[in-house]
């Protein structure tokens, strides 16, 4: 797991467009986490599309992580289907932290077994 | 001969009526001439939405956001109209024209040439009664009957006396107007004026949305969090 700063402009505007169910603010845009691991469950549902993952870290210890992307409709135009990911598979997945410091974020890119890198959506594009 | 230039008139009124079918998605912002502080409200709102204001704003300065309603409740109106960039159908017939907005899969009907209820009459709910008639191809739409727990633009406070008017029409061929006008004798000293511009989305499928996996929630304090799936 790594940790670095960086300006989120897409985000905002992203944040302030797309998002119908909260807002962006319990995520630390100003910061980027990057799991791999391997994903637990894969929720294609409504108000958001969720990735569970666990996560191992040093001396073999597993974090469970949930991370949070827009809704299916806002995904699936841009590269997300019901069906992108299986429980086992293992994946990186860059995010945006929760604020208070607990396992969970927001989606910034995913990068999936087949080497396909998939954003959050309309203004937050993988890199 | 009178009958004929009644038909004739009819057809012609028909004629003027614009099409407003299909899917349309807001476009980004949100609406023209209705910023937050350019809202009238009579006293004790004024000061009641500047301090729910404040409070929004030192919760964000903590990183949390206060919830102003609840996490997978529909928005009604005037909210529905637009949500995000979430896309609406309109289903239009000469009686009645539907409109079916994606998020939180929310639906309003206006009844066309109807006359409105007494309010009275109305048990007060998120939509409300509508009813429009055209004035040339502009339909012009009333509502009133929305619950006072249904915020409003900008999640305004308002009373059971809102009255909401709105004036939808097409400026070209591919994009949709809407202004909306909300009264409040109640709450406000004068109505509140914004315009939703919408393009259409030819071809476009709405997508179901069923509120089904809400992990947000509202803590003690109001703050809203995120349930993590524990392990």
């Amino acid at each position: 797991m790594r940790i670095r700063g960086f300006a989120c402009i897409a985000g905002t505007l992203w944040a302030a467009t797309a998002w119908a169910h909260h807002s962006f603010v319990m995520f630390d845009t100003s910061k980027e986490v990057t799991l791999t691991g391997a994903v637990t469950s894969f929720e294609w549902t409504n108000p958001h599309v969720y990735i569970e993952i666990d996560v191992p870290g040093e001396a073999g210890a597993v974090k469970h992580w949930s991370v949070e992307l827009g809704s299916p409709s806002i995904l699936r135009n841009s590269g997300w289907k019901h069906d992108t990911l299986k429980p086992g598979e293992k994946i990186t997945l860059i995010i945006n932290p929760l604020k208070n410091g607990n396992p969970g974020g927001l989606l910034v890119q995913a990068n999936l077994p087949d080497d396909r890198k998939l954003g959050n959506g309309p203004g937050r594009e993988p890199k | 001969m009178r009958v004929a230039v009644l038909l004739l008139a009819s057809a012609i009124a028909a004629l003027a009526q614009a099409d407003f079918s299909g899917v349309w998605r807001p476009a980004m912002g949100r609406g023209r001439g209705g910023a937050a502080g350019a809202i009238a409200f009579k006293s004790p709102y004024k000061e009641k939405y500047e301090a729910m204001r404040a409070r929004e704003r030192e919760a964000a300065a903590r990183g949390e956001q206060l919830a102003a309603r609840g996490l997978c409740e529909p928005y009604g109106m005037p909210g529905m109209m637009q949500v995000a960039v979430y896309p609406m159908e309109v289903i239009q017939t000469p009686k009645q024209v539907t409109i079916i907005a994606e998020a939180f899969s929310e639906v309003r009907r206006i009844y066309i040439g109807k006359p409105q209820a007494a309010l009275d009459d109305l048990d007060p709910g998120y939509y409300g009664h509508s009813v429009g008639h055209w004035e040339g191809s502009t339909l012009v739409v009333d509502t009133i009957g929305i619950k006072e727990s249904v915020l409003g633009y900008q999640e305004m406070p308002h009373s059971e006396q809102m009255r909401i008017t709105e004036r939808m029409q097409k400026a070209g061929a591919d994009t949709l107007e809407d202004q909306i006008t909300i009264a409040d004798p109640v709450v406000l000293e004068k109505p509140v004026t914004y315009t939703i511009s919408y393009r259409l989305v030819p071809n476009y499928e709405m997508v179901e949305f069923v509120c089904e996996n809400n992990r947000e929630y509202v803590d003690a304090n109001g703050v809203v969090r995120m349930k993590l799936q524990n392990k």
